[in-house]
């Protein structure tokens, strides 16, 4: 049986032997595995960049009370960014799915236009989803631009969506159902954590705090960028992400607001992006290389 | 002169199926196009695609160039040979220019008399060579709806290029492609073959493909595709629709088409079927199966594959099915929980478009507009259904099931409020709303439902017009293109005749006086220009010529129905032989009238001429009847009418001199001819007509 933490092993065991590094989960809460800045920060510069690590993602207007069979409030994403994407970046994440026991001859896997954009990140990519035997399992994007930055050298993301492929596999009907580890399951170690959170978003966060904490991790975070402190402040920037998702859940933003609350938080993300970036141009480094026509 | 076949295959990662037919002609296009400008014109191209690759096969290319007579005109001869017939330095120099010795220079006639030339057979190349330079280019300038970088990040494409074969004959022709040189190997289907495929030529490309599990002819996916589908519904008594969009796309998103029945939770039919086939067609790309009795608990996935021995891909597909149904019945329960009404509040924090506020103040609108509409058409009986169906028409945006369905707005609203027990002109409208949602499709079936979609349409336009956000050149975000064709196309198939600009100028009027709009005049301008171009489509679609639309779109511009029964009715007069004579006369008018616009009428004492008395006369009889056929649109008549006035209008021009020294006699027969040109142009405008000589 491949549990969940087999899964993950697995995984994060192929894509190490491809020469990853194993990055660690943020300490932070967030929407998803591209604002860690081992995506966010290191997909922009010059310099080549291998790394996997699992996050988990935070989406509090997603949490069902731990009801909903398909739906968390927190979910588990296998991250992988590739800089610059290798021409056999496909072939390379075939293999990791030979790694869980699939052989892919057997299946339909397809390649399905996707493209991804976080306003939040002043980000987007092209892609696709993988969808095997019509079911989504990762998301793949070419990363074209982040923090408003045109990137170049093009990183490629691999996003495996950790719950809906341990169901799939083990074809079980509830996420609650997955096999955490041999004796416990996933609603075992999570459901309960499940239900307080979408109590507290929904119906306890108190919006008035969480605006607060929004306004004033927006100075903070301007006020520590211009000490040339960008990963501190760009936290601040993940922490205002936060706390909209919870005003948000909470019905607490208005159709006006959502607009300019979302621009503030790609304002400062973008302002981290640049002064990250611009750390290259001070050093005067190169632009990359002219690429070598590949033979055939 | 010997000719070979050129192959051109371009294999790259998957590329979006919607991009992929366009990109495949467009390729074809572009090669044939560059090969005819190089001399080296095929005698036939044929294109293919799959999703990892677009090739053209270009037959009979010419083995090399024509070689080429060029001639070059150099000095005067005067200048170019001094008394004795010695060579100028002139002449030299331009024989040098030319690369030919001097006593090689002949004397030709050129326009400006006697001249030099030099002349000079240039060798035609070879294809292979003309086609290094050219392919590459012809790659780089395919267009795409959207392009990407990767790697290094210096190169865009659909998607990135992994391999290029061209091939001319057996030979591999050199060059590069985005990086990427070509070579006679590309590969095979991605899961079901293995290592290099090798063309030897052209012409076997299909069939070496094949052989390697890759159909490269779409049209043979689609068709497999489509039989395949239809033997496993059979197979449970049922059947699939033919679903022509639905299996073009799936056929571009596969090398080697399979296709597998699944099943589902035969509970899962009580959900509407809206909802059920939405979760087949929509999500999952599946046919539908039915039966005689409606729908059946089957359907049809297609894969990329051949087979599915060991049952992996029908299960795979069976339980995300289940878990999508299983999903949509938790929303279809959930929603019960708060009924369309007590969601109207909830519509306040969606967000209609930046500064035009929220889908709670649209809905308030729309119940504004809507009756106003009713009465518009005649239809004041329907007045409260409108206002009703307008109020709620929006509520099904805070659904889950919306959320999670978006193509079924509208029609989820429809379905909730018949679930509540709500009028059915009011469900039908509401369900109907966003119809017709593209070019092809038909617009609401009834009446409150063309009406709450004109609404609908009026509002966005009216509200995006009045702050500046109207289409510039080819980028529509906000989609008013389709709104408005939409809106042209609901009030011509009804067939209401109807003057929109009031109706128009209520829609600005409802927004709240928005800091920075536009004056309302200016923007009913710009919208009534914008929605006569909708209908100057919408008479393409109907194959009228350019001159026929040209004729009637400026007549009552606002009056949509009337554009389209005048351009029908003009495009049978003028099959008529008599019609031509009217046109003529039309067109003289006009240049005879010029600018003037003389707005006096005729004064019969004025009339001199026997031909102009009879013109006065047969109009005075028409008018009348001109006049009340046009009131009553009966277009048709009319122009008939009018056309039996072009022998006395012939006669007029023949026997009458309209500019005759005599002034009052001069006005007087301007004065006739515009009040006819006015009549007529209650009609058409004539004179836009073109005629072969």
């Amino acid at each position: 049986m491949l549990t969940l933490q087999r899964l993950i092993a697995e995984l994060s065991a192929y894509w190490e032997s491809e020469g990853c590094l194993i990055e660690q989960p943020y300490d932070m809460p967030m929407g998803a595995g591209t604002m860690h800045p081992a995506t966010f920060l290191k997909v922009l510069g010059p310099d080549p960049w291998k790394c996997a690590y699992v996050q988990p993602s935070r989406r509090p207007a997603d949490g069902r009370y731990g009801e909903n069979p398909f739906r968390l409030g927190k979910h588990l994403q296998l991250q992988v960014v590739w800089k610059p994407s290798p021409d056999d970046i496909q072939d390379l994440y075939l293999k990791s799915l030979e790694r869980l026991g699939i052989v892919p001859a057997e299946h339909d896997i397809r390649f399905e236009e996707d493209n991804w954009e976080s306003p939040t990140l002043g980000a987007w990519g092209v892609g696709w989803q993988v969808v095997m035997d019509g079911m989504e399992i990762t998301q793949f994007t070419y990363f074209q631009q982040a923090g408003g930055i045109d990137l170049s050298p093009v990183s490629a993301e691999i996003t495996y969506g950790l719950e809906r492929i341990a169901m799939f596999l083990g074809k079980v009907d509830s996420i609650y159902d997955i096999h955490w580890n041999e004796t416990l399951t996933y609603g075992e170690v999570r459901r309960e954590d499940e239900v307080e959170s979408s109590k507290f978003c929904f119906e306890t966060a108190d919006t008035e705090y969480a605006q607060l904490f929004f306004d004033r991790h927006e100075r903070e975070g301007w006020q520590t960028l211009a000490r040339g402190l960008v990963r501190p402040a760009y936290e601040s920037a993940l922490a205002c992400s936060h706390q909209f998702n919870i005003l948000d859940a909470r019905g607490a933003v208005s159709a006006t607001d959502r607009v300019g609350m979302i621009r503030r938080v790609r304002d400062l993300a973008c302002a981290c992006a640049r002064a990250y970036a611009a750390r290259w141009e001070a050093a005067g480094r190169p632009e990359p290389a002219p690429e070598p026509a590949a033979a055939v | 002169m010997n000719r070979q076949d050129f192959l051109l295959e371009i294999r790259t990662e998957e590329i979006p199926a919607n991009a992929l037919s366009g990109a495949r002609m467009d390729l074809a296009r572009r090669l044939e196009t560059a090969l005819g400008e190089s001399g080296l014109a095929p005698q036939a191209t044929e294109a293919y695609a799959t999703p990892r690759r677009l090739a053209v096969i270009a037959r009979g290319v010419p083995e090399r160039q024509e070689d080429r007579f060029e001639e070059v005109l150099g000095p005067a001869v005067s200048a170019a040979y001094d008394a004795d017939g010695k060579p100028t330095g002139a002449a030299k120099g331009f024989a040098r220019k030319q690369k030919v010795d001097v006593s090689e220079l002949v004397v030709v006639e050129a326009a400006r008399g006697a001249t030099v030339a030099a002349r000079r057979t240039v060798a035609g190349r070879a294809a292979a060579d003309v086609l290094s330079e050219l392919v590459p280019r012809v790659v780089t300038d395919l267009s795409f709806p959207k392009t990407m970088r990767w790697g290094q990040g210096t190169r865009s494409f659909v998607r990135p290029v992994r391999g290029v074969v061209a091939l001319l004959g057996g030979a591999v022709v050199p060059l590069e492609v985005l990086g990427v040189r070509a070579g006679s190997a590309t590969s095979g289907h991605r899961l079901l073959s293995d290592g290099p495929v090798e063309i030897s030529s052209p012409a076997g490309y299909a069939s070496t493909l094949k052989a390697a599990h890759v159909e490269v002819d779409g049209e043979a996916r689609r068709i497999a595709i489509l039989e395949g589908a239809r033997d496993l519904a059979r197979q449970v008594q049922g059947s699939v629709e033919s679903d022509a969009d639905l299996t073009a796309t799936l056929a571009d998103l596969v090398e080697w088409p399979g296709v597998v029945r699944g099943s589902f939770d035969p509970e899962f039919l009580e959900l509407p079927e809206e909802i059920t086939t939405t979760a087949m067609r929509t999500h999952q790309k599946y046919l539908p199966v039915r039966g005689s009795g409606g729908l059946l608990p089957h359907f049809v996935a297609v894969m990329d594959n051949a087979s599915d021995p060991r049952g992996f891909i029908a299960k795979g597909n069976e339980w995300v099915l289940n878990a999508r149904l299983a999903d949509a019945r938790f929303f279809y329960d959930e929603d019960r929980k708060q009924p369309l009404e007590e969601r109207l509040p909830m519509l306040a924090k969606l967000a209609f478009v930046d500064k035009l506020g929220d889908y709670r103040a649209k809905s308030e609108r729309l119940a504004e507009l809507a009756p106003v509409i009713a009465r518009a058409v005649g239809k004041a009986d329907l007045a409260e259904t409108a206002r009703e169906a307008g109020r709620l028409s929006k509520a099904d945006l805070t659904t889950h099931m919306v959320r999670e369905f978006t193509d079924l707005q509208g029609v989820v609203g429809g379905i909730y409020a018949r679930r509540e027990g709500r009028p059915e002109p009011v469900c039908k409208a509401i369900y109907d709303q966003y119809r017709p949602v593209s070019s092809t499709d038909d617009p609401p079936r009834e009446a409150p439902g063309a009406i709450l979609s004109l609404a609908d349409r009026l509002d966005t336009l009216a509200g995006l017009f009045s702050i500046g956000l109207s289409p510039t050149g080819s980028k529509d975000p906000y989609g008013l293109r389709r709104a408005a064709f939409g809106a042209v196309a609901i009030v011509v198939s009804r067939g209401w005749s109807v003057d929109w600009q009031p109706v128009a100028r209520t829609a600005i009027g409802l927004y709240p006086a928005l800091t920075g709009a536009r004056p309302a005049d200016r923007v009913l301008e710009e919208l009534g220009a914008f929605l006569s171009e909708r209908l100057r489509n919408l008479l393409e679609r109907r194959s009228h010529p350019h001159d026929e639309i040209s004729a009637v779109i400026g007549v009552e511009p606002w009056n949509f129905a009337d554009g389209a029964e005048r351009a029908s009715a003009l495009a049978e007069a003028r099959r008529r032989t008599d019609f031509r004579a009217l046109i003529l006369a039309a067109k003289r008018i006009r240049n005879i009238l010029g600018a003037e616009a003389s707005r006096a009428e005729p004064d019969p004492s004025l009339y001199r001429e026997e031909a102009e008395r009879a013109l006065a006369l047969d109009f005075l009889q028409a008018r009348e009847a001109l006049s009340t056929l046009a009131a009553g649109r009966r277009y048709r008549d009319a122009m008939e009418m009018a056309a039996s006035l072009a022998p006395s209008l012939d006669r007029f021009f023949v026997d009458v001199l309209v500019n005759c020294p005599e002034e009052d006699l001069r006005r007087n027969r301007l004065a006739l001819l515009a009040s006819i040109q006015r009549e007529f142009s209650r009609l058409a405008d004539f004179s836009e007509i073109v005629v072969e000589k």
